[in-house]
């Protein structure tokens, strides 16, 4: 009967299938707890996701879940607490081991490109181990500077970590992906089997499925396909990618680490997103509650916006801006702390510093007395 | 809701909520498809079983002032004459946009009262298929006819150029192949003809026929369903069943691997050098053909898959329709083991209607030609279609030839045959990937050039082909007992779908959606 009704003859039974699902489930979660053994990850002191691994959050997660016997602060947030044009050597966190010495050991726990709305999702799905814990949360301005970067502008836009926006709740005007785009992302984001692979493609298979690896070309006229004579599992050699050393885009001998303007006075005019009606605030909004409810001390760090490099007349809209966030901190009991801005020749551009003024911001830091008495608690 | 009265309403709801999702526009045309083939089957019911009854009448007058015995033909009459007369009025008050629909009404609304006055069921039969053919006609192939006619025109300086079929839609609606039509027309067809033939009875029942041309399982890329197999399920109550759900969920996974794990892949491939044929050499072209083969079926026999795993979970059965046709020992029997729905749909209805091979050899070998021709064109309205149609006919007329030697039949081994089949088959595919018969050329000359040249294919592409190959000659062979063990079995779904976690990828639509 098989024969011709299923010419493959793989028709499995009821049982075949009971006993195919449970063996399923028991590889696809022993594997990737079997992949952390064999994959050698021991982050130094000043480590931080790398730049190309920034949609990696098998390992951000993993790196979260680290065992470690010294006190801890994670400090969270984007580009500026992850350091855009500085090297690990020069980020903000480093800077604060290098006061504290170890102790708390400050730990850099953001990813390039993460904005509110992304960052919800990441904690939500990624750092559940965070709970309890001492954390640094750094909140960007910039992200509510416009309606674009709120992503509340009806126009369609390719933004950074799509996979962790809310997919229909609330709604994000500026998010138009498919019904099966956003099921994806939404099955993607509490199956840890899927981040794992992504894991895999991102670290062995230059950022492609195994597929479209082999089939990869070398960017060239004529092409040529590199890997056509490899198989995907030859590639696996158990070595997580690194940050380039030398990184030619960052640190202090990189093109990109330079002020942002020689004339220090700027022009920019913001369009602020009303607070009532951000969907980026709202989303800092309910991190900071739901860090809360995890029981972690949390410490908010505002900014420090470039100030800089906007109009003159602009300014007093943007210290109304930043007074109103700073009100609803304290409003809600929040510890927090909002940095003076630093001097314009040691901005990048509109919200990163260099690696003079992360220095800087990491001594206004550590010798905050409101700073001193939230880590007391973990200093031996 | 399974075996229950709403299990039919259900199905055609979600029949038509699958096919209306893709173009709600198109929705309009398999229902009414569907309407009046039903109708013309009621009405042929209404018919005499011999053809040209004494009583029939003719003429003008009988349009205008006869009125007819026989209540369902009398309805037919009027349904006929209400046409025309709308019609008439649409081609000459209406706006131009509906003159091309208008016209399309008129025929319709003749042959409707044409076909009622003679009561004979042949000219239901040709009323249905005109109907049928004439929608396939103007969606599939009026473009390609139209350009045709026209640079014949041209050449021969007659000065007068047909608009493109764009321009006759009704509405300004956009003109577009409605995916499936060829399938779903086919299908509603052969309940007619088998009807005609009385080889069926009539469906009383219009929601179990709709829900016949329109399951959704097989609506878009078949098996072709004959209405004698489809029809008597869809009649009977069904039990949602663990074993049916277990057997479905098994060829459905079986499909879907085929689909995504394969098919998509080798499509990457075979769109990079069938792309740009001029630019790439010998070794490339004749890898990237016999990745195509492959493409073709795994893509194919994946949806047929599919369809037939998710019927099988709701309790029907549908006909196989690939059978290891890259297995096929003689041209005959790849077209028995290729999509047979199809092959064995030519077959009833035209090859053996026509006269078979009853009719001595040049009649028998001219109705092959000619059904392999009708099989070429169902495919699409292009030259290459056509020339891969020529090549299976003098291919398979030759292979019967050769089978009638005796040193082919005792000195040429099963596996020398099974090489030269697929190597002719692939041959022929070349026309019909090619993007125009210029380009098909291009690619035989280059093969026969032969400049060396790295193919660049990759290694894991091959080696999964060789394995599927292997398996499926392992399953023709006296080894096919251990593949079906219970833990070989279950081993191979598990790294099927572990396969699928990992390497599955995105890689367009179904080949034969175009069809």
């Amino acid at each position: 009967m098989e024969g011709t009704r299923c010419t493959q003859g793989l028709v499995l039974s009821g049982r075949q299938w009971i006993l195919v699902i449970m063996s399923l489930c028991l590889t696809m979660w022993m594997i990737p707890i079997g992949w952390q053994g064999l994959e050698t990850f021991d982050p130094e002191e000043s480590y931080r996701i790398p730049y190309a691994a920034s949609r990696d959050y098998w390992l951000y997660e993993r790196y979260v879940n680290q065992p470690h016997d010294e006190p801890r602060v994670y400090f969270v947030g984007d580009s500026v607490v992850w350091g855009e044009y500085v090297s690990k050597e020069g980020t903000w966190t480093h800077w604060l081991n290098d006061h504290s010495q170890g102790e708390p050991r400050f730990v850099n726990l953001a990813l390039n490109g993460l904005y509110p709305l992304a960052l919800e999702g990441l904690l939500e799905h990624y750092a559940k181990e965070l709970h309890h814990a001492q954390v640094l949360l750094h909140c960007n301005l910039l992200w509510m500077s416009s309606p674009q970067a709120d992503l509340s502008d009806p126009k369609e836009q390719v933004f950074n970590h799509p996979m962790l926006v809310p997919q229909w709740e609330p709604q994000l005007p500026s998010y138009h992906a498919t019904i099966e785009t956003r099921l994806s992302r939404l099955v993607g984001n509490h199956w840890s089997w899927l981040a794992w692979i992504r894991h895999l493609q991102i670290h062995y298979w230059d950022q492609k499925d195994p597929y479209q690896w082999t089939l990869m070309d070398d960017g060239r006229y004529p092409p040529t396909y590199p890997n056509h004579r490899s198989f995907p599992w030859q590639a696996i050699d158990w070595q997580l990618e690194q940050e380039p050393s030398p990184d030619p885009d960052r640190g202090l001998e990189s093109p990109r680490h330079k002020p942002w303007s020689e004339l220090g006075e700027g022009t920019q005019r913001y369009d602020w997103v009303p607070l009532s009606q951000s969907l980026q605030w709202a989303a800092f909004q309910r991190i900071c509650q739901r860090m809360v409810e995890r029981d972690n001390a949390l410490m908010v760090i505002i900014g420090p916006f470039n100030q800089h490099m906007l109009h003159p007349d602009h300014r007093p809209t943007f210290k109304a801006y930043e007074q109103e966030i700073i009100q609803w901190f304290r409003d809600q009991g929040i510890a927090h702390l909002a940095p003076p801005t630093l001097p314009s020749h040691q901005y990048g551009d509109a919200s990163h510093p260099l690696q003079p003024g992360y220095r800087m911001l990491a001594q206004q830091l550590w010798e905050a007395p409101d700073f001193q008495q939230w880590i007391k608690p973990l200093k031996r | 809701m399974g075996s229950g009265r709403l299990r039919l309403p259900w199905l055609l709801l979600a029949s038509y909520v699958f096919y209306g999702w893709w173009n709600p526009f198109y929705l309009g045309l398999i229902f009414y498809s569907t309407l009046l083939d039903y109708w013309i089957v009621a009405w042929m019911d209404q018919c005499h079983q011999g053809d040209w009854p004494e009583n029939r009448s003719g003429g003008w007058r009988a349009f205008l002032f006869l009125h007819l015995k026989n209540r369902g033909l009398n309805q037919a009459l009027w349904c006929g004459r209400l046409l025309l007369i709308g019609a008439t009025c649409g081609l000459s008050l209406g706006p131009s946009s509906l003159r091309a629909l208008a016209t399309l009404m008129c025929l319709l609304g003749f042959t409707m009262i044409w076909a009622a006055t003679r009561q004979d069921r042949r000219s239901w039969l040709w009323a249905s298929m005109l109907n049928n053919l004439s929608l396939l006609f103007y969606f599939k192939y009026a473009d390609f006819f139209i350009e045709n006619a026209n640079f014949l025109m041209d050449r021969l300086g007659l000065g007068y150029q047909w608009p493109p079929a764009a321009s006759w839609m009704p509405l300004g609606m956009e003109y577009m192949l409605p995916v499936g039509i060829s399938f779903y027309t086919f299908q509603s067809m052969s309940y007619t003809l088998d009807f005609y033939r009385g080889q069926l009875g009539r469906e009383h029942s219009f929601l179990r026929f709709a829900t016949y041309v329109s399951f959704f399982p097989q609506l878009v890329a078949g098996p072709i369903e004959r209405a004698s197999s489809l029809l008597p399920q869809l009649a009977r109550p069904k039990k949602l069943q663990a074993k049916a759900f277990a057997e479905g969920s098994s060829i459905f996974l079986v499909g879907l691997f085929k689909k995504l794990a394969l098919a998509n892949y080798l499509s990457f491939y075979v769109e990079r050098v069938y792309e740009m044929p001029e630019t790439q050499a010998a070794p490339a072209l004749a890898m990237a053909t016999v990745a195509f083969a492959w493409q073709i079926y795994f893509d194919f026999s994946g949806y047929t898959d599919m369809a037939r795993g998710i019927a099988r979970i709701m309790g029907y059965e549908l006909m196989l329709n690939f059978n290891h046709p890259y297995l096929a020992t003689s041209l005959g029997d790849f077209w028995a083991r290729w999509h047979i729905s199809l092959s064995t749909w030519f077959r009833d209805y035209v090859y053996i209607p026509l006269g078979g091979n009853r009719k001595g050899p040049i009649l028998g070998a001219t109705y092959l030609l000619i059904t392999f021709l009708a099989s070429a064109i169902w495919h699409g309205a292009a030259w290459t279609f056509v020339i891969w149609g020529l090549m299976h006919a003098v291919g398979t007329l030759f292979n019967r030839l050769l089978e009638r030697q005796k040193w082919f039949q005792e000195k040429v081994p099963t596996m020398l045959r099974r090489i030269l089949v697929f190597g002719f088959v692939c041959l022929a595919w070349i026309f019909f990937r090619a993007e125009s018969v210029a380009d098909a050329w291009l690619i035989l000359s280059k093969l026969v050039q032969g400049n060396w040249q790295d193919p660049q294919i990759p290694w894991l592409m091959v080696a999964l082909i060789l394995a599927v190959w292997s398996y499926q000659w392992v399953q023709q062979s006296p080894w096919r007992a251990w593949t079906q063990t219970g833990p070989f079995k279950v081993c191979a779904v598990i790294i099927m779908l572990l396969w699928l976690c990992f390497f599955s990828s995105s890689g367009g639509a179904f080949i034969y959606f175009q069809f």
